[in-house]
């Protein structure tokens, strides 16, 4: 930890050379400007990150972790493939790359009952980490989460890639200019929710997979394939379901052009898919009051113009007009006017270099990336309050300054959970 | 839609509290005195009434008489007695805002019109599906009915002999009905001075009975495990020792039906308007199911369950 310590010193110092000259900088980095990653879970999202961080020049990608050897051997192969010159060491448990002293960054991207721990590890051992999205599975897990990194000094982002894009830059400034007038309610929405996935006797988990450090700090179960890689999303021991996988990246443009505060209470309705052995929602609807914001999920897309042949969107309704937008369009209606963009509205939000470029910048100045913890937390914080009040059948009110549901112990029990042993 | 089920429990447990249970498992739906426990739809006149302790339906073209409580899979039995040329009918699974929409009617009619086939004679699901034995149809006498939803099942008896077998999945239109809904009468459907009586009115209600709900755990068709799941969680508490004994058996299907029953009943118990003693009953049986020591998955889930119940 000491030594992690030193090395970001003098990530800091250089940084700062880097932001002054940084097309200079990265043409040639010298060794001592090099961040090293490691990365942990090398699946889909892990297969992204492992390409875009060794797309940066200074990156040096030395390790990458799964307890699915089949597919750790296959990542290895495929960023030797892209980089001839990388020798990453591979392992199957991440606290192996914790103990070494020479790794600056970890990304990851295990499953979502994972996320929390690694990051939290990680900055106890000196890392700095690019996370996947959802923040953590359970809220308390995120409150740790913010703990842990005010006490090292560890950078984080979350791995919310969309946010690095114009579009959602240019609704902030719309949104945030006033030109609809003061927005009261905002509509997100998710296609499509979990499938039962049938019911698959339980088995022997494969050689090449180690399925208790896959399980960690979630309730011990025996092992079917559905439960594991590409399907875990559908159970409850370890996310939340398509809900879960989508809340941040359509929320996040709700937070960076509102901030909404004051969250009030939560009410969700839903049904579980009855075809199979997941439990997680096959839709989900949910209400949001925010001070002054009313925020409405549903499963799908909203009686507003436009949004019927949208998949993902949010909606917001201003006091005189509204935008509609997903990931990378918008549309702007005022009376019977529809529009792409607002000319007169000025550029004030500086756009991000990239995701991980920006990510990366912050390890070097010590700054706080655009997807920082604290506001990832609490972009994140409504869809576990959404999900406690999905299983619990009833609406929850909350406590925004205590973080706490008032009167319901039960929607507090299900906002945390104790990790079984030795995970914690 | 659990909630709801609960308070339809409610009601049964209240219904069958004033009415009494009788014999058997079955529970009276009237109590020869007034129509507690029943509803005519506000709007038309009301064609019903209880007269002598009967009930009789005179007024052509009234409201329908409907159940307050919802049934989904029941035994219904009850004796009727049609005038000369009188016309009624049973409402079954059916929502009363659409009754014939929703539902399906079992046909009681007096054989006054020759071209009343099999199809819509009495004993039939009215023109879904024809009786096999045609009943004997005399007017003016009393003659004993018995309907039995048993999910896709839907059988009718008349006299002890039975008339009518239906599957629902074989019938497209049948298919797309309700699976649970309230019970209703047909106020007269003949002439100014017709009428149709009624008496001894009684239901065993299956979906109140553990074993038949957790035999719905195993039903290839989905709806009816999930109508299985949500009688489970109806029962409240006293099905949770069951639901972990389940959870220790080899049968996929059903270990993944109880799970979420399992959950739903100690997420109701653990409302914080759910009375007291639900709570505590809810507490003490997850610690009966302990004490059974289940499997590590198990016990985990029961007792990760009862950290819910903790104030």
């Amino acid at each position: 930890m000491k030594s992690g310590i030193g090395r970001r010193h003098f990530l800091r110092q250089t940084g700062a050379a880097l932001a002054a000259g940084p097309l200079i900088a990265r043409a040639q980095t010298p060794p001592s400007e090099r961040v090293r990653v490691a990365h942990i879970g090398t699946g889909n999202m892990g297969g992204a990150h492992i390409q875009a961080f060794a797309a940066l020049p200074e990156v040096e990608t030395v390790a990458l972790c799964d307890v699915d050897s089949v597919r750790l051997a296959e990542s290895a192969k495929r960023l030797v493939q892209r980089k001839p010159t990388a020798k990453p060491e591979t392992y199957t448990d991440y606290r192996r790359i914790l103990e070494r002293k020479d790794i600056d960054v970890v990304t990851c991207a295990t499953p979502d009952h994972w996320h929390a721990l690694v990051a939290i590890h990680a900055f106890e051992a000196g890392k700095d980490v690019y996370g996947e999205k959802p923040l953590s599975y359970s809220l308390r897990e995120g409150q740790r989460m913010e703990q842990t990194l005010r006490r090292t000094g560890a950078v984080f982002q979350l791995g919310t890639q969309i946010h690095a894009e114009d579009n959602y830059h240019r609704v902030a400034e719309i949104i945030r200019s006033g030109a609809l007038g003061r927005i009261g309610t905002v509509r997100l929405w998710k296609n499509g929710g979990t499938r039962g996935l049938g019911f698959p006797p339980n088995q022997k988990p494969p050689d090449t997979l180690d399925w208790n450090l896959w399980l960690g700090p979630a309730p011990y179960a025996d092992y079917t394939p559905v439960r594991c890689h590409g399907s875990f999303r559908s159970f409850f021991d370890y996310s939340g379901g398509v809900f879960a996988d989508f809340w941040c990246h359509i929320a996040d443009v709700l937070f960076m052009s509102l901030q909404p505060e004051g969250l009030s209470t939560v009410e969700a309705r839903g049904e579980v898919p009855g075809d199979g052995i997941a439990d997680t929602p096959k839709w989900i609807d949910a209400d949001f009051a925010f001070k002054g914001l009313n925020v409405h999920w549903t499963t799908r897309p909203p009686p507003v113009p436009g949004a019927e042949k949208m998949s993902i969107g949010a909606h917001f309704e201003g006091e005189k007009g509204t935008l509609t937008c997903d990931y990378k369009s918008r549309k702007i209606r005022i009376g019977k006017e529809v529009l792409d963009d607002l000319p007169d509205v000025p550029v004030t939000l500086p756009r991000s270099p990239g995701h991980h470029r920006n990510f990366l910048d912050a390890v070097k100045s010590r700054g706080l990336p655009e997807s920082n913890l604290p506001y990832a937390r609490k972009m994140t914080l409504p869809m576990h309050l959404a999900l406690a009040s999905f299983r619990l059948k009833r609406k929850i009110v909350w406590d925004s300054v205590k973080e706490e549901a008032i009167g319901d112990p039960a929607a507090n029990y299900l906002l945390g959970r104790t990790n079984r042993a030795p995970f914690v | 839609m659990s909630a709801l089920r609960f308070v339809c429990f409610c009601l049964c447990l209240a219904v069958s509290a004033a009415c009494g249970a009788a014999d058997g498992g079955f529970t009276s739906l009237l109590n020869g005195k007034d129509l507690s426990g029943w509803t005519m739809l506000p709007g038309k006149q009301p064609a019903f009434a209880v007269v002598d302790g009967l009930l009789e339906t005179r007024v052509p073209g009234g409201s329908d008489l409907f159940t307050v409580a919802r049934y989904g899979n029941y035994v219904l039995r009850f004796e009727y007695l049609l005038s000369k040329v009188g016309n009624s009918g049973v409402l079954i699974r059916c929502d009363p805002k659409n009754p014939w929409g929703t539902g399906v009617e079992v046909q009681l009619l007096a054989p006054w019109t020759p071209h009343r086939d099999d199809l819509h004679c009495t004993g039939s699901l009215y023109g879904y599906v024809a009786v096999t034995n045609r009943p004997d149809e005399t007017t003016g006498v009393w003659h004993r009915m018995e309907i039995r939803c048993d999910r896709n099942v839907i059988e009718v008896s008349v006299d002890g002999r039975r008339t009518t077998v239906a599957d629902t999945r074989a019938v497209k239109a049948l298919d797309a009905k309700l699976l649970s809904g309230v019970i209703g009468f047909q106020s007269n459907h003949s002439k100014q001075g017709e009428f149709a009586q009624f008496r001894k009115i009684e239901i065993r209600d299956l979906d109140a009975d553990q074993d038949y709900v957790l035999a719905g755990f195993s039903q290839t068709d989905e709806r009816f495990r999930v109508q299985a799941r949500e009688a489970a969680v109806a029962l409240g508490p006293a099905m949770i020792v069951p639901l972990a004994r389940v959870m220790e058996g080899d049968a996929v299907m059903a270990r993944s039906v109880a799970r979420q029953a399992l959950f739903d009943i100690v997420a109701a118990a653990s409302a914080p308007q759910a009375e007291a003693a639900a709570r505590d009953a809810a507490a003490r049986a997850l610690r009966e199911a302990l004490g059974a020591k289940p499997s590590e998955s198990t016990a985990g889930y029961v007792s990760w369950l009862s950290g819910m119940l903790r104030k």
